[in-house]
């Protein structure tokens, strides 16, 4: 390997010894706080993969990361006491209760107009299954729409934008089944065995260090793949990808994907460790703001990007003494986007990478390397 | 008698009542080198759009040896054995030029054939080969944007060769190099000769006739004669087409 | 039924006030200014401060938020887009943080938060704009009430769009922008300062953000945050009505609130912009380019 590669392998490694490391010596306010900025983290390295790497600008990341919320929600919402209602056997949400018709039936399937969607969350392992599943089937069918009809970048963006939009509006528009503005509240907790992770066990804190992980390694393998270098020449040349008889939608479709998968994971995880899902995953600006993080960060970099998000957001909360430094903290952030974008489009990385580079006095390398290995067996 | 490579029969395309292209017929058999002449605008580019998916044709069809490739997507054309370079080349910028190739030599073009790490030592081996045919191994690890011209349109005729495809269509590959460079190119063009069956748009009388076999000649999206250099240059219509030029330019 | 459709051209009308001044940014330039609706907010506001601190009733406020909002907009230009000339993507995030920077400097109060000052008519708080008392009530209307203070928007909306369509079609600066529009290098090539037209319409499409930043003024409560949902709004208008076309921009303004309008009738406010972003969705999906729009772009 060479020694740049070393290195990052070694940033890597660094990472997720640390995160993991942290029960050790911090105590369970602390664990749940960092829980926070770590699912923050995986959400970095969700758009930097899709953005970064597959070129896909998505402004409405929240779609996902708001579905894969919701879906955990919904299992944990009806794993929990306030869903025991005297009047029938099966759990029904409390604020199905509160917006009821009168004299409508007493049961999960019908209480309400398409309770009914309900009843496979009470099983948590579905809510699990769906937070992952959904939000990979949504953009699988949506980059097989958007990406087909080659529809140019900018506009993939405002259709994001739009959608994530359109979605929260329509689960605010909604108050007997998702409780609207409000949101799920009052949530029980997912349960393995004896295991209960709840928002301040360890056991919750493992389990987003593991998938942001998991995530992290996952997705630098995925782009170490051959399927990785067709996609940046995808993103580099289109054109001529699909003229050496590559079907461009499909690799980004795929990655799209992945990235959508990663998020929603982050969703269903946030669920944990914040104990509520509301709309408010699904605003605007908490979507653009993921970009924000991802772009500081380093938007070709994984690690970067994640660092970011983590970073941002930690001394976001550091700053929350007083109202006004909340706010000069997003002005300062906002005077950094601004420069990043214009001087430092590799983002906080870049600057590493140039450092190292510097000290190692190499020739710049290519902007993400892929190493020519021999490959055992061939293909 | 070679197998029919490149079968256009009656290809055309109207954009709005104005004819680009119209009724261009020919049969361009396996293994041969067919050069496409033309004053500017007089269709050759848009006969390679059509040919390669590019543009929809509203006439005619086109066959790669017994298979139909009428208007199908770009990606399955050039599946089925099309190679295209274009005028201005297009290579990957942000890859290096080891790189470039190696995109080029994957051995599938699905996405999960692709999801394993690194190459076959044979495609590794042929992505060296090409280097060295196109003279680029020393620049091998360079990025293609820091190429020079002549470098980068080699290294897409390189992404072209180790495509392996069955027929390329090269739309003037000299385009912008010195005398040097051009005489290098038509070196490479002659290597491929044979193994391959070329299309080549071309301007450059010299380079032409260093290369060419038979010449198809385009004026106003049709073809207006057809056959070696001295059929060609000596043909009425293709005098009336440029008189006053002097012949072709 | 025509309670529902003046409904409708108001929401409409609000719209095309909001979207004029992207469709020239957009149009002349493709930039997309995520600091649109900002600018609108900074209308706003500045119709409160100028009604607290100069005095200025409601009218005249409008050449002053046109000024600020114009000079605001030059700078994000000459400072930012400038730079990224091409870059699209870039663009939008950038212009988003202005965005941001103008929503803290209205929250921090241009820094006198930090001193414990506060300059009244900023913070963080909701302001109110007190609409001069003709303008209040109703008026009858083909056997409806209608509201005379939406009528008005209506009115200056129609007088704002008539405007712009004037500088664009009948004077000899409208022309050098829709040359460049068309095509920029040629018109560059005919000696056209496209670098001095593109500020200029920048800043003329950001003082008419400021425009509708007062008129918005006088029905919505003012605060930092109003900016963000009409920035989505003026982009969904501009997109669907197609890049560049005032005709677009007034047709696809006039079809959603009518959409909005309707919907909204028939059952809920929510639902109806969620029936707008679907549509939109699908005008992007199926007529990427639009309602309206020429082989420009």
């Amino acid at each position: 390997m060479t020694s740049r590669r070393l290195f990052e392998a070694a940033a890597y490694a660094l990472f997720i010894a640390l995160i993991l490391a942290a029960p050790s010596v911090l105590g369970e306010f602390w664990l749940n706080r960092i829980a926070k900025y770590l699912v923050f983290g995986m959400l970095g390295v969700a758009i930097c993969l899709s953005w970064g790497y597959a070129g896909i600008l998505n402004l409405g990341q929240g779609l996902f990361f708001g579905i894969g919320a919701y879906m955990m929600a919904m299992s944990l919402k009806l794993a929990s006491t306030t869903s025991q209602q005297a009047a029938s056997d099966t759990p029904i949400p409390d604020f199905m209760f509160w917006n009821a018709e009168p004299g409508a039936d007493q049961e999960l399937c019908c209480i309400t107009k398409s309770s009914f969607l309900w009843i496979p969350f009470q099983s948590e392992w579905f809510g699990l299954a769906m937070a992952v599943i959904a939000p990979t089937l949504i953009a699988a069918g949506l980059g097989a729409i958007v990406f087909r009809k080659r529809i140019s970048g900018v506009f993939i963006s405002i259709i994001m934008l739009a959608l994530v939009l359109l979605v929260r509006l329509l689960i605010i528009n909604n108050q007997p089944l998702t409780n609207g503005f409000n949101g799920l509240t009052d949530l029980g907790s997912f349960t393995v065995g004896g295991l209960v992770f709840d928002n301040f066990s360890k056991a919750t804190y493992y389990a987003v260090a593991v998938a942001l992980s998991v995530s992290l390694i996952g997705a630098r393998l995925l782009v170490e793949t051959r399927a990785g270098l067709v996609l940046q020449a995808v993103r580099d040349d289109a054109n001529r990808a699909r003229y050496l008889g590559f079907d461009v939608p499909t690799f980004q479709t795929f990655f799209f994907s992945v990235s959508a998968a990663i998020a929603g994971v982050a969703g269903l995880l946030y669920v944990n460790v914040a104990q509520f899902a509301s709309p408010t995953f699904m605003d605007l600006s908490f979507s653009i703001t993921m970009v924000v993080w991802a772009a500081v960060g380093g938007r070709n970099s994984l690690l970067g990007a994640c660092i970011g998000a983590i970073l941002i957001n930690m001394m976001e909360a550091g700053m929350s003494e007083t109202q006004a430094l909340v706010e000069s903290w997003r002005a300062i952030i906002g005077v950094v986007f601004i420069a990043v974008v214009l001087f430092l489009p590799r983002g906080l990385a870049g600057l590493a990478d140039d450092l190292l580079n510097a000290l190692t006095r190499r020739r710049a390398p290519s902007p993400v390397d892929i190493p020519v290995t021999s490959s055992r067996g061939g293909a | 008698m070679a197998a029919a490579a490149l079968t256009l029969d009656g290809l055309g395309v109207e954009f709005s009542g104005f004819k680009a292209v119209s009724k261009v017929s020919t049969v361009i058999e396996e293994g041969e080198l067919r050069v496409l002449l033309g004053a500017n605008g007089a269709g050759k580019t848009t006969l390679m759009d059509l040919i390669s998916g590019r543009t929809r044709s509203t006439e005619g069809r086109v066959f790669l040896f017994d298979r139909e490739i009428t208007n199908r997507e770009e990606f399955v054309i050039a599946r089925a054995g099309l190679g295209r370079k274009f005028q201005i080349p297009s290579v990957f910028k942000d890859l290096s030029v080891r790189r470039n190739l190696l995109v080029a030599a994957c051995p599938s073009r699905g996405v999960f054939s692709n999801l394993r790490f690194g190459f076959p030592s044979a495609t590794r081996d042929r992505v060296e080969d090409v280097l060295e045919l196109t003279g680029l191994t020393e620049a091998a690890d360079d990025i293609a944007a820091n190429l020079s011209h002549g470098q980068t349109q080699w290294l897409e005729l390189g992404l072209l060769i180790v495509q392996q495809p069955k027929v390329l269509l090269l739309d003037e590959p000299t385009a912008g190099m010195t005398a040097a460079e051009t005489q290098k190119t038509a070196r490479i063009i002659k290597a491929l000769r044979g193994r391959h069956t070329l299309v080549v748009v071309e301007h450059d009388m010299a380079f032409v006739r260093a290369i060419a076999e038979r010449i198809t000649v385009l004026h106003l999206g049709q073809i207006i004669a057809e056959g070696d250099i001295a059929h060609v240059e000596s043909h009425p219509k293709v005098k009336e087409a440029y008189l006053g030029s002097g012949g072709i330019h | 039924m025509i309670d529902t459709l003046f409904t409708g051209l108001s929401l409409g009308s609000i719209l095309l006030i909001v979207a004029l001044g992207l469709a020239i940014t957009y149009g002349a330039m493709g930039v997309i200014n995520m600091a649109h609706g900002d600018l609108v907010m900074v209308g706003a506001y500045t119709t409160v401060m100028s009604g607290i601190w100069l005095h200025l009733g409601f009218f005249a406020a409008m050449p002053v938020a046109f000024v600020v909002t114009a000079l605001i907009g030059l700078a994000i230009e000459r400072l930012i887009v400038r730079h990224l000339y091409g870059r699209l993507l870039d663009t939008l995030l950038a212009t988003w943080g202005v965005a941001i920077l103008l929503q803290q400097a209205v929250r921090l109060e241009f820094g006198a938060a930090f001193f414990h000052r506060h300059i009244e008519g900023l913070g963080t708080g909701l302001q109110k704009v007190s609409v001069p008392e003709w303008m209040q009530g109703t008026v009858s209307l083909a056997g409806a009430d209608v509201n005379l203070y939406r009528t008005m928007i209506i009115v200056v909306a129609l007088l704002l769009t008539a405007l712009t369509w004037v500088l664009m079609y009948r004077t000899p600066v409208g022309m050098q922008l829709r040359a460049i529009m068309r095509n920029p290098q040629m018109a560059a090539a005919c000696g056209i300062d496209v670098d001095r037209m593109n500020a200029l319409a920048f800043a003329y499409g950001s003082g008419l953000a400021g425009v509708a930043g007062v008129l918005m003024s006088g029905f919505k409560t003012v605060f930092p945050d109003m900016g963000t949902p009409l920035v989505v709004d003026g982009f969904l208008v501009v997109v669907v009505g197609g890049v560049g076309s005032l005709a677009g921009t007034l047709a696809a303004s006039g079809l959603l609130g009518q959409i909005n309008g309707v919907v909204a009738a028939a059952s809920n406010d929510i639902l109806a912009r969620a029936v707008i972003f679907a549509v939109v969705i699908g005008i992007i999906v199926f007529k990427p380019s639009g309602l309206f729009s020429y082989k420009g772009r």
